[in-house]
């Protein structure tokens, strides 16, 4: 691979286990700006324990993390946050009784400066701009070519592709360089699929550097540039997307041996 | 109206919001437009409230029209009166095979008939543009290597049996000419060249004021004119095709020093945000298809040459450089030459076709002229 700019984001040598168990062994994995590079393997391979370690939450027991060619250790996930690495787990983590705004700004929401005229004292104090909030929302989603209809729907009155867009948007609010997605097509139907998928694509073309984690290989396929096999947490084949065949990948997943 | 187009069908109040008019406004205006027949409400729960869906008013049923390309597919509804009233796209793999596939374009047309309200025996009729030339009696690929994975499947039948309804087939060069002829920049004219630089290069071509398919339906694929007699080898199985120049691989070759392994869309957002080698790289192709072009305004002296695809609606300079070249190499006519401009439809003409050629067959069946 050819790249005129240095990746994103690097991780190599990755070693972590759990007591006994070996979950990573010296993995390997890079992504650059406009790349969606996909973490594929079997249950178990390794992919969200690496996912983990990326977004903070768990720490790895040897091996380099570069972000723009500097190593940095990520300690905690508002340390991703801050180097600008963010992540949409399996689970979403949307609170279902808040809007869409709402959700998106939880425990970063924007403020504005206001003058105190009824004391006569001026002193500035600081209120939630709503209206800002719901502007920056509405680009967010656009950006996304998302088909939200009201950004003061409760979340709970969306659909789950729907409900994959805001997690989504939500992690583009603090201009992250690296986004990492951790399964966003499973369990969704196929109109809900495309919505997301077309939101990847979107990433992509925004510059984000996107890790996409999944199972399914026709998903993967379709918006990935490089797809990267874990297999017993050991990087097992890099295929480049638009040349790799369904068949080999699924060679390097289940380990298919071939002379 | 464009916010419930957007959207497809949505409640009053998700109205007033997606649009920033207060509830008010947004029920007067509905009011209106449903008196005069443009919107439809029916009543409806939303969090267990009542609440007023507006959709589009729909006039005399529904076609569906499908673009299916070497790397996405787009699905879209429309009523007999031109409108699309709602769409979704979703990339696909390299290679991707006939069965996955159409088994999602079901899916979707069925979907997208939920998201606007209706019911499927609304469905008149489906129409669909696929990025291959298609033989009119079988209804099968004609070229080999044009779209791999779709040689041995007849897509109509396949989707008739999934849909219940008429599918009409062609390829997505003759509904673009088609869709520019009817809606776009090619209204004005009866002789009609519309070229779609893309993944592959292809024409279409309105001729008299009819769409022009060919003895086997297959007229158009510029991209297989020999340009170079010992030129690589084309997958059609012949040599020095035009695409082995300027087809998707080809344009990726020439980047591939410089930028390494990117994608067509990749090259296709650099030159439109301005790099200069993407640029050039998308107007040599544009200026060496205009040649072969050239040779077709002779032959057929169209009025006007429409250019479409997403090569040319990346950089301007790419039509500009197509129209030099048709300029330079066709017959110098002393009084009127054929004028070279941009599609108006955008990378949507194909996708417009398809819905037009599904209104088409219709207004057949039902008598309808318009």
């Amino acid at each position: 691979m050819t790249h005129p700019e240095g990746p994103v984001l690097c991780v190599r040598g990755i070693d972590k286990s759990f007591g006994h168990v070996e979950a990573l062994t010296d993995v390997f994995l890079e992504v650059h700006r406009h790349e969606v590079v996909a973490l594929v393997g079997d249950n178990a391979a390794g992919k969200s324990t690496l996912a983990k370690i990326i977004a903070g939450v768990l720490q790895p027991d040897a091996g380099l993390i570069e972000l723009d060619g500097q190593p940095v250790t990520i300690p905690s996930a508002a340390a991703a946050h801050a180097l600008g690495i963010a992540t949409v787990f399996q689970d979403l983590a949307l609170c279902e009784n808040l809007d869409v705004v709402d959700n998106l700004f939880l425990g970063r929401e924007l403020h504005r400066h206001r003058r105190s005229w009824l004391r006569g004292d001026q002193r500035r104090t600081l209120a939630v701009d709503d209206a800002a909030m719901e502007d920056e929302a509405r680009e967010i989603l656009t950006a996304l070519t998302s088909r939200i209809p009201s950004v003061r729907t409760p979340v709970h009155g969306l659909s789950a592709g729907q409900r994959q867009t805001v997690a989504i948007a939500r992690t583009l609010l603090g201009r992250p360089r690296v986004v990492v997605l951790d399964e966003p097509t499973a369990s969704l139907s196929v109109a809900q699929t495309a919505e997301v998928l077309t939101h990847v694509d979107s990433l992509r073309e925004l510059g984000h550097a996107v890790i996409l984690i999944s199972h399914n290989m026709a998903d993967v396929r379709a918006v990935a540039d490089r797809i990267e096999v874990l297999r017993h947490g050991r990087n097992n084949g890099s295929f480049v997307a638009s040349r790799a065949s369904h068949e080999e990948i699924l060679a390097a997943i289940t380990g298919v041996t071939r002379r | 109206m464009a916010a419930v187009k957007r959207f497809g069908g949505l409640t009053q109040v998700e109205l007033a919001a997606a649009t920033g008019l207060s509830a008010a406004t947004v029920s007067t205006i509905v009011k209106e437009l449903a008196a005069a027949g443009v919107l439809e409400t029916t009543t409806t729960s939303r969090s267990g409230r009542r609440a007023l869906r507006v959709t589009i008013a729909r006039q005399a049923g529904l076609v569906a029209g499908v673009h299916i390309g070497p790397r996405g597919l787009t699905v879209a509804l429309g009523d007999l009166a031109h409108e699309v009233v709602a769409d979704q796209s979703l990339p696909l793999p390299v290679d991707h095979r006939a069965d996955t596939t159409l088994d999602r374009v079901a899916l979707l047309v069925v979907d997208l008939f939920e998201k606007v309200g209706a019911s499927l025996d609304e469905l008149q009729a489906v129409g669909v543009a696929l990025a291959a030339p298609v033989d009119a009696a079988t209804g099968i690929v004609a070229v080999r290597g044009a779209l791999p994975g779709w040689e041995d499947t007849a897509v109509g039948p396949v989707l008739e049996k999934r849909l219940g309804k008429p599918v009409h087939l062609d390829t997505d060069a003759t509904l673009g000419a088609f869709a520019e002829h009817l809606l776009g920049a090619g209204r004005p004219v009866r002789d009609l060249l519309y070229v779609r630089l893309s993944y592959a290069t292809s024409a279409g071509l309105v001729l008299g004021g009819r769409l022009h398919r060919g003895g086997t339906g297959t007229a158009g694929q510029l991209g297989h004119v020999r340009v170079d007699p010992t030129g690589p080898l084309c997958p059609c199985g012949n040599r020095g095709c035009l695409d082995t120049e300027v087809g998707e691989a080809a344009l990726l070759e020439h980047v591939r020093p410089a930028l390494g392994d990117v994608t067509l869309r990749d090259v296709i957002r650099r030159a439109r945000t301005g790099d200069p080698g993407c640029a050039r790289v998308l107007t040599d192709a544009a200026r060496r298809t205009g040649e072969v072009v050239a040779g077709l305004v002779t032959v057929l002296d169209p009025q006007l040459v429409v250019v479409g695809g997403e090569l040319a609606h990346a950089d301007a300079g790419a039509v500009e450089a197509l129209r030099e070249s048709v300029r330079r190499n066709s017959l110098p006519h002393r009084f009127a030459t054929a004028d070279v401009v941009a599609g108006s439809l955008g990378t949507r003409a194909e996708l417009l076709g398809a819905l037009e050629l599904a209104r088409a067959q219709t207004d057949v069946a039902e008598g309808v002229t318009g």
